[in-house]
């Protein structure tokens, strides 16, 4: 009987060619966007995690702004935070430094995004100054040189990215050449090797378009004025990072006479706090994407209306020659369900040739997620019962006679 | 036992003022293997007793047998059910689905049994062989003529060993020979021992029934057993009455056909040879209501 039903649907479908494709639009268009968007968040934050993940679980963070906790264990960062300046000093900086937990602090600070060499500028870096103990935090791989050292504090010295150099030397190898920034010529000693792209962590960029600057020329430039938007520390070995968490802000909290206008994390809790952001963005966007399907699934209810009062008189022979009402439920249920499960599988089919285009074209990294697409599609098959009962149910209630007349 | 049984069965379609009576409390017995033919103007409630006895409708009073089980108070999957098991049918128009073709048509019954595809899809094909289609079973119902689509239909109809054949004017949209197939094809089923109940206009078809009935607003006025071969005599009146077209109507300009629109012709003829009770109660129940048509 159920193959006889799928034999029904699609044929009655397919003598509906037009139509029958046009109302799988809908679902097309839906589950391929959810997937999409889903699928773009989850390779966002994945990119995210593997960064953060190469810090190592005994580095803490110290960011500007307050990490506001709504009473549960549920945290969440206020976002503007992190566009207004900074909160954090230097003088923060040297009072972490001088805790007994603390091994290594280093200070990443802000200058400009703009950088130039030979009459070419570029204007979507960041440029940061920093301790020459963030190549112990990082270990980021050099393509050449090295970065630079504790003896180089006060050199006009850079390290640059992989995209950087790439832009602004074209082939030839930057080092030893100069880098300019806001004016001032810095002979460039490393450049890094590409990273696999990701964002955030070093104030929200990528290791491959930034220039380093050792902090004390980097601060020079801008009139001695710091923006710093991240202290990254290290805790000494055997030491619990949670004191370590606590002192911290015990001291920071001294420094500024008991307002709390920053925020200690630890490793875990960047990941969390970077995975809601991603979420929150994945969500709106997801929701919209909900909305198209919505749409897609009232199209499949109007059209088996359409169809339910077009074929009164085959549901009235039908039942003339012993078919029950739950058989052309089943019958009507079952061609609703083959033009969203089929939508459904053409929209993953559409998102992963959406796929296919963001990978060659852009630097995003969707991740093919298989639970994305079951989820898809049984979100399609729930589309197509919930928006289908509603025409069956009329079918299977019309009376014999009426609809023989019909 | 009787196969069919009716007990005052009445049939009242509409509500209020405009409340029609198609069954006026119809008494009516069909033993096993009858062939019976039912006859009567528009609109005279023949197709509303067919719709009940195929369970295709419910009557509003009386009680309604098959077998001495009461089938009328069934629930709609019951009766739906004992239409497939018990009840072929083949209608005036649009039997067939056009989606499919023939030997689906025919199978389509069984499908709705349960009965897997291979076997149903050769019972259908040797039922076609049966009815001379054979060689028409991938047609779609485009591709035949009305003939061939009522002989498909007749052989859906036989295809769940029905205990009833009903047939509401078969041969209606069909030319006179294709009409002479299929009622030899149906006598020869009811030669078989089937129960055929078939509503007609034509009085030549009276020849294949064993028993004729005639119907006027919801009641039957005559029940008459006749041989098979001889048109019933209650049919042949109404050839007895067939009017000519007279000088005065052609002056008119109307036509003896239109003047023979059924019933206003049956108002004049057979009326006063009536059983006179019959009349009696059928003109005391008209002053109070309105006719159907």
């Amino acid at each position: 009987m159920w193959s006889g039903n799928l034999k029904t649907a699609i044929a009655s479908l397919r003598s509906a060619k037009w139509r029958s494709l046009l109302t799988m639009l809908g679902i097309i268009i839906g589950v391929s966007s959810v997937v999409t968007v889903v699928s773009l968040g989850e390779g966002l934050k994945q990119q995210v995690v593997g960064q953060i993940h190469t810090l190592g679980s005994d580095v803490l963070t110290v960011r500007p702004g307050k990490l506001v906790s709504d009473g549960s264990a549920r945290q969440s960062l206020n976002l503007l935070a992190f566009l207004s300046t900074s909160t954090l000093s230097e003088q923060d900086v040297s009072t972490i430094a001088k805790l007994p937990q603390v091994s290594t602090t280093v200070p990443v600070n802000f200058v400009t995004n703009s950088a130039a060499a030979g009459g070419l500028q570029l204007d979507n870096v960041s440029v940061l100054g920093t301790d020459a103990q963030l190549n112990d935090l990082l270990r980021p791989k050099m393509d050449s040189g090295a970065f630079f050292t504790k003896e180089n504090a006060n050199d006009n010295v850079a390290v640059i990215g992989s995209t950087i150099a790439a832009q602004l030397y074209s082939g030839s190898n930057p080092l030893g050449h100069p880098i300019s920034v806001l004016g001032r010529d810095f002979i460039i000693r490393g450049v890094f090797a590409p990273s696999a792209g990701g964002l955030v962590t070093i104030q929200q960029s990528d290791l491959n378009s930034t220039v380093f600057l050792p902090f004390g020329p980097a601060k020079s430039l801008v009139d001695n004025r710091t923006n710093i938007s991240q202290i990254l520390i290290k805790v000494k070995p055997g030491v619990n990072p949670d004191t370590a968490v606590a002192e911290i802000r015990k001291v920071l909290l001294q420094n500024r006479g008991g307002s709390e206008d920053f925020s200690v994390l630890k490793q875990q809790q960047l990941l969390e706090l970077t995975g809601k952001v991603v979420n929150k963005a994945t969500g709106f966007v997801t929701g919209l994407a909900a909305v198209a399907l919505l749409v897609g699934g009232i199209g499949v209810m109007d059209i088996m209306l359409v169809s339910v009062s077009e074929r009164t008189r085959e549901i009235g022979i039908r039942k003339a020659i012993g078919a029950t009402n739950r058989q052309i439920l089943g019958q009507f249920l079952t061609e609703g369900l083959v033009l969203t499960i089929g939508g459904g599988f053409i929209g993953i089919l559409v998102s992963l040739m959406i796929f296919g285009f963001l990978r060659l074209y852009t630097g995003l990294e969707p991740v093919i997620n298989v639970s994305v697409m079951l989820l898809a599609v049984s979100v399609s098959i729930a589309v197509g019962i919930i928006f289908s009962v509603v025409p069956a149910l009329k079918a299977a209630r019309k009376h014999p006679i009426d609809a023989l007349r019909g | 036992m009787a196969l069919i049984e009716l007990r005052e069965v009445s049939k009242l379609f509409g509500f209020g003022e405009a409340t029609t009576l198609a069954l006026d409390e119809v008494d009516l017995t069909v033993e096993k293997g009858e062939f019976l033919a039912i006859m009567g103007p528009s609109g005279c409630g023949k197709t509303t007793l067919m719709n009940i006895i195929g369970l295709l409708d419910r009557p509003t009073h009386g009680t309604f047998l098959i077998d001495a089980k009461d089938a009328s108070r069934l629930r709609p999957n019951r009766q739906a059910k004992l239409r497939r098991d018990r009840i072929g049918f083949v209608f005036q128009f649009y039997n067939l689905l056009p989606r499919l073709n023939v030997l689906n048509n025919v199978a389509l019954p069984l499908a709705y049994r349960g009965m897997t595809p291979v076997r149903r899809l050769k019972r259908a094909s040797d039922m076609l062989e049966l009815v001379g289609l054979r060689d028409r079973e991938y047609f779609y119902p485009k591709h035949l003529s009305g003939g061939q689509i009522q002989r498909a239909a007749i052989a859906r109809a036989l295809i769940n060993n029905p205990s009833i054949i009903i047939a509401d004017e078969p041969t209606g949209n069909l030319d006179s020979h294709d009409s002479k197939v299929l009622m030899e094809l149906l006598a020869d089923i009811h030669r078989q021992g089937n129960t055929i109940l078939m509503v007609t206009h034509n009085p030549e078809l009276t020849r294949y029934a064993s028993r004729v009935i005639y119907m006027r607003d919801g009641t039957i006025v005559e029940d008459e057993s006749t041989s098979i071969g001889a048109v019933a005599k209650g049919a042949l009146r109404t050839y007895l009455r067939k009017r000519k077209t007279t000088e005065e109507d052609t002056l008119a300009g109307v036509s003896a056909l239109l003047k023979d629109v059924p019933g206003k012709a049956m108002a004049k003829g057979p009326k006063r040879r009536l059983p006179k009770k019959v009349f009696k109660k059928r003109s005391r129940r008209r002053a109070r209501r309105k006719v159907k048509h």
